[in-house]
């Protein structure tokens, strides 16, 4: 077994580590920590931070790639296989190592569409043909129904065993912990329990279920869709703050320097985002995506297989996407900093004779942060569904990566056969739905608490 | 104006047994058993300072209170009807005919985007709109706009601030009201504005018969205007008495404060110091503002904000800039603590002259000299514990001083500005505008400065807090012979803690020489101007 850095892998793990590294920050800064309590206090901040964090674990589980060492009888040697798995795939091997030979409905038995079998010696029938897989291996009973509450059911009693676990480790934590703690809320937190249990209760009884059945049905290879549903979040949350973090620097250098230093360094930067901004962004995105494919046309032996391919476009577009996003966000900022130049603390510290980095670094970058916050959590839904845009114009990320995007582009054909094809076209919906709402939400609390105009920390 | 004329007057107004409150999470009691009544033709003046609550029960009287603020109980009776009984359709015929307000901001209060005459016209009723141009010309003539004709197509814009809150007055008397609620009308204008608005409130008085509700903090003005005088602290009437007593014999141990601090006097007498050296001098100093027009910016023409001014302090005393809002003294202080350009002249700094020093030399000697800023809200970063506000400056100007001997420091700094050791793990927020000035102070005394520039310290604050903080400033200057540039557009401030004084007009020093000379015998005209507008307690 080996490790895979894919380059997205390794930028997402430099996200949760700043992520990490900001939570850390936070709980040193007694302020900030006092508007995060705010966040955390709300019912629809609690419920948002729990089922993101679920869509952010898979994402994390999916981010851990590894290459499977296998015994080659020919060269009498080890060798690592070509393909790369991630630790979610080795998770849900039940969904997909198997696939069927076509479209088949949700908890069906049978494919979707006829096919001639012969049945005796040139006796031939069209019937639909019964699933190989899934879908006829009913554990507990022949009826359906009763084999899903009985499903259920277990899957109620292993949450339970789980959970059990779970409490006793977190009660453990919070006893030993000093009194202020950001976990200090959740204790006595029933929202965020019972949203916590209704997401682990479904994760459980999904598995359960996808072990007998395909859930959502399966795509026109055979494959399960809820697993691809389930990869496509990757994509999603990756495209989300990846291209957040491409951004960031961009925005918050150059909207303070403009705003901040002023003059001759102002015009330019306005210039360019102005310049920026009145090239259509589809146009800038699909050029790019163009250009990058030629690239990988013509050096086809820069990449050792098809998965760094797909990899690289994906990071390509958060590099292009990210590009052409950070005007508003510099715009933003460059008139908080005009402002805040003129306000008198930092007209004191000027006296000071502070210099103009050490007057952006303590003064300026603090009194700004709420904006940036605002920003990134409100952006990241818009991203995730521009993903899905691009993908159905067919320059988003590659064909043969999981993405919404890709299933909704499918789904096209789909809804034009006879009889509709719905289950690919539902379930990216509604993945993707849950995620936007949640984030949506998300970004509603985070506003609320940080905005100054808004919260009662400062008047 | 105590003398009106003796006639039976009626009741116009009556408020009885008025209760208030905020409800949010914990309901907090604002306004507790008010009680007043207003005659016709009276000017009644409702003095407090910040947080007491006389906006509060203005807005009550004319029923515009936010959402969250509730009546408990009480009665305000107008003309025998109780206002807080009507239904809001009644209240509104109400608000247009008989109870006018006008409002501390002449700035906000005007619609940007309306030329004067639209805005007038919604003043007045819809079925009396014939000749409604000749009316309209007629009212900016009684409120003292002489081409009134001319005016009415102007924007707010192209207006002044005492122009802009004279069309306020007319907008609220343009249906004759029988009341007029004026919420600090005065306070954002300069003296000289103050004046013409008081003599104008004071002329249509006596032309309408009209009573005003006058809100203020200012007691000199009060006394210039007013009949009668609530004072008002915490949401309760503490006085209520007519003008003449009140000023001479007040009742109240807060109203005897509010006389004392209203009419501040430095105790003691500075001793000057031995030797008579020069701590600051300023010297023909120029700072010219470029205005910058069209695209390919060249440069068109200057404004000469500071023109051509001198100035010298000696040690431990005091000089102060007097001067209306844009005679460029704030400038003056700002070209001193480098903060804007200079165009010519020369400043001197303990006989070193700062504007030829190279960068290095001159972070070595900006802890000389320093300055403390008009508001105390905006001039502490919120997001910094107070110890490392104060801190700040230390460690850059003083860079060799170790942890220890800085913690010395900072909580000898706090002390001697009359604040706990436990402000500096706080934050600016959890304090008052006073505390919040005494920070300030602590933060450039802990320099051990030999001058401050103080420009406007203490106009943001309340009256007694004022007091307190010009009493710790004086004491500062004697403990540690400090020079100070006092910057203020208050005369009376000026001429009882200043030493030396000059008096600027646009951009000019106009006067110069010592306080009592200038004060006593003035020669120059825009001086005496000055001195006559300033509202003295009669």
């Amino acid at each position: 077994m080996m490790f895979v850095f894919l380059l997205t892998d390794i930028f997402f793990y430099i996200i949760i580590f700043t992520l990490g590294l900001y939570i850390f920050y936070v709980r040193k800064t007694k302020d900030i920590l006092e508007t995060w309590k705010h966040v955390f206090r709300s019912r629809t901040g609690i419920i948002s931070i729990v089922v993101l964090s679920f869509f952010l674990i898979i994402a994390i589980l999916d981010s851990i790639h590894i290459k499977e060492r296998t015994y080659n009888e020919q060269t009498k040697s080890f060798s690592y296989e070509a393909e790369i798995k991630s630790v979610l795939d080795i998770i849900l091997l039940p969904t997909y190592e198997n696939t069927e030979k076509s479209y088949s409905s949700p908890f069906s038995s049978n494919l979707y569409s006829k096919e001639t079998v012969i049945i005796e010696k040139n006796i031939e029938k069209r019937v639909y043909p019964k699933l190989l897989y899934k879908g006829n291996h009913n554990k507990y009973s022949s009826e359906n129904v009763t084999n899903i509450s009985i499903t259920f059911i277990v899957s109620l009693l292993k949450y339970i065993l789980i959970f059990t676990i779970f409490y006793v480790f977190f009660y453990f934590r919070i006893i030993f912990r000093s009194k202020n703690n950001i976990f200090n809320p959740l204790k006595e937190n029933k929202v965020f329990f019972t949203t916590l249990s209704v997401m682990i209760l479904l994760s459980i009884f999904l598995y359960e279920l996808s072990l007998q059945y395909y859930v959502l049905g399966t795509d026109k290879v055979g494959v399960d869709v809820l697993y691809k549903s389930i990869k496509s979040i990757r994509t999603g949350i990756l495209i989300g703050t990846l291209t957040t973090i491409v951004m960031l620097p961009f925005a918050i250098f150059l909207g303070i320097f403009a705003g901040y230093i002023g003059g001759f360094v102002d015009d330019i930067i306005q210039y360019v985002y102005t310049t920026l901004n009145s090239i259509p962004s589809v146009l800038l995105i699909a050029s790019a995506i163009l250009m990058l494919q030629v690239y990988m046309a013509n050096n086809p032996l820069n990449f050792e297989n098809i998965y760094e391919r797909a990899d690289l476009r994906l990071f390509f577009l958060c590099m292009i996407l990210g590009l052409t996003s950070w005007t508003g966000l510099c715009r933003l900022l460059r008139g908080e900093s005009m402002k805040l130049k003129e306000v008198e603390y930092v007209q004191a510290s000027k006296t000071f004779g502070l210099s103009k980095f050490s007057i952006i670094v303590r003064h300026i970058m603090p009194n700004i942060m709420h904006i940036v916050i605002i920003t990134i959590v409100l952006d990241f839904s818009a991203l995730v569904l521009a993903e899905a845009v691009l993908s159905y114009v067919n320059i988003g990320v590659d064909p043969t990566t999981y993405s919404w995007g890709n299933m909704i582009n499918a789904a096209r054909l789909e809804m034009s056969k006879e009889p509709i094809v719905w289950w690919s076209l539902f379930s990216a919906f509604t993945f993707m739905f849950i995620l936007v709402l949640f984030a949506n939400l998300f970004s509603d609390v985070v506003r609320d608490a940080f905005d100054p105009r808004t919260s009662k920390n400062y008047e | 104006m105590t003398q009106g004329q003796v006639k039976i007057m009626n009741k116009l107004l009556d408020v009885k047994n008025l209760y208030l409150s905020i409800e949010s999470e914990n309901e907090t009691e604002i306004l507790k058993d008010i009680n007043f009544s207003i005659n016709e033709s009276e000017i009644l003046s409702l003095i407090g300072e910040s947080g007491s609550g006389k906006s509060l029960t203005a807005l009550s009287i004319i029923r515009l209170l936010e959402k969250n603020c509730k009546i408990k109980s009480g009665q305000i009776i107008f003309n025998n009807t109780n206002l807080l009984s009507l239904e809001e359709r009644n209240m509104r015929s109400i608000r247009k005919n008989d109870i006018s307000m006008i409002f501390q901001e002449p700035m906000r209060s005007l619609n940007p985007v309306m030329s004067i005459y639209d805005q007038l016209l919604e003043a007045y009723d819809k079925n009396s709109r014939e000749n409604v141009r000749r009316k309209i010309v007629d009212n900016l003539i009684s409120v003292g706009i002489e081409d009134a004709s001319r005016v009415i197509e102007l924007f707010p814009h192209q207006l002044s601030g005492g122009m802009k809150q004279r069309i306020m007055i007319a907008m609220a008397i343009a249906c004759k009201p029988k009341l007029l609620i004026a919420d600090e009308p005065t306070t954002s204008l300069d003296v000289t504005i103050q004046k013409q608005v008081l003599d104008l409130l004071l002329k249509l008085r006596d032309e309408l018969q009209m009573s005003i509700l006058f809100i203020t903090h200012d007691l000199a003005v009060a006394s210039q205007i007013s009949d009668k005088i609530i004072v008002m602290k915490d949401g309760l009437v503490l006085e209520n008495s007519e003008s003449k007593n009140f000023f001479k014999k007040p009742k109240t141990s807060y109203s005897k404060t509010l006389l004392e601090s209203s009419s501040y006097n430095r105790k003691i007498n500075l001793n000057k110091s031995a030797q008579n050296s020069n701590v600051l001098k300023v010297s023909n100093l120029k700072v010219y503002f470029k205005e910058k027009k069209g695209f390919i910016s060249r440069v068109q023409n200057f404004k000469k904000a500071v023109d051509d001014i001198s100035i010298s302090i000696d040690a431990g005393a005091t000089h102060a800039i007097v001067g209306e809002s844009g005679s460029g003294k704030t400038t003056v202080a700002k070209a001193i603590m480098g903060l804007t350009e200079v165009t010519d002249g020369g400043i001197q700094i303990l006989d070193r002259d700062i504007l030829s020093m190279g960068a290095n030399e001159k972070l070595n000697f900006r802890k000389n000299y320093q300055m403390i800023f008009q508001d105390p809200f905006s001039s502490l970063n919120p997001r910094m514990r107070v110890g490392s506000i104060i801190k700040e400056g230390l460690s850059f100007l003083k860079p060799n001083l170790d942890d220890e001997e800085i913690n010395k420091r900072l909580k000898n700094v706090v002390k001697n500005v009359g604040l706990e050791e436990s402000s500096l793990y706080k934050y600016p927020h959890q304090f008052s505008g006073g505390q919040r000035q005494r920070i300030a102070i602590a933060r450039v005394l802990v320099l051990d400065p030999k001058l401050l520039i103080c420009d406007e310290p203490t106009s943001s604050l309340d009256v007694t807090v004022q007091k307190q903080v010009l009493d710790l400033l004086t004491e500062i200057q004697i403990n540690n012979q400090i020079s100070y540039l006092f910057i203020s557009h208050d005369i009376n401030l000026v001429a009882s803690i200043s030493d030396t004084l000059s008096v600027m007009y646009q951009g000019k020093i106009v006067e110069s020489g010592k306080t009592s000379d200038i004060i006593n015998k003035t020669s120059n005209d825009y001086t005496k101007k000055l001195l006559s507008s300033v509202p003295q307690i009669l």
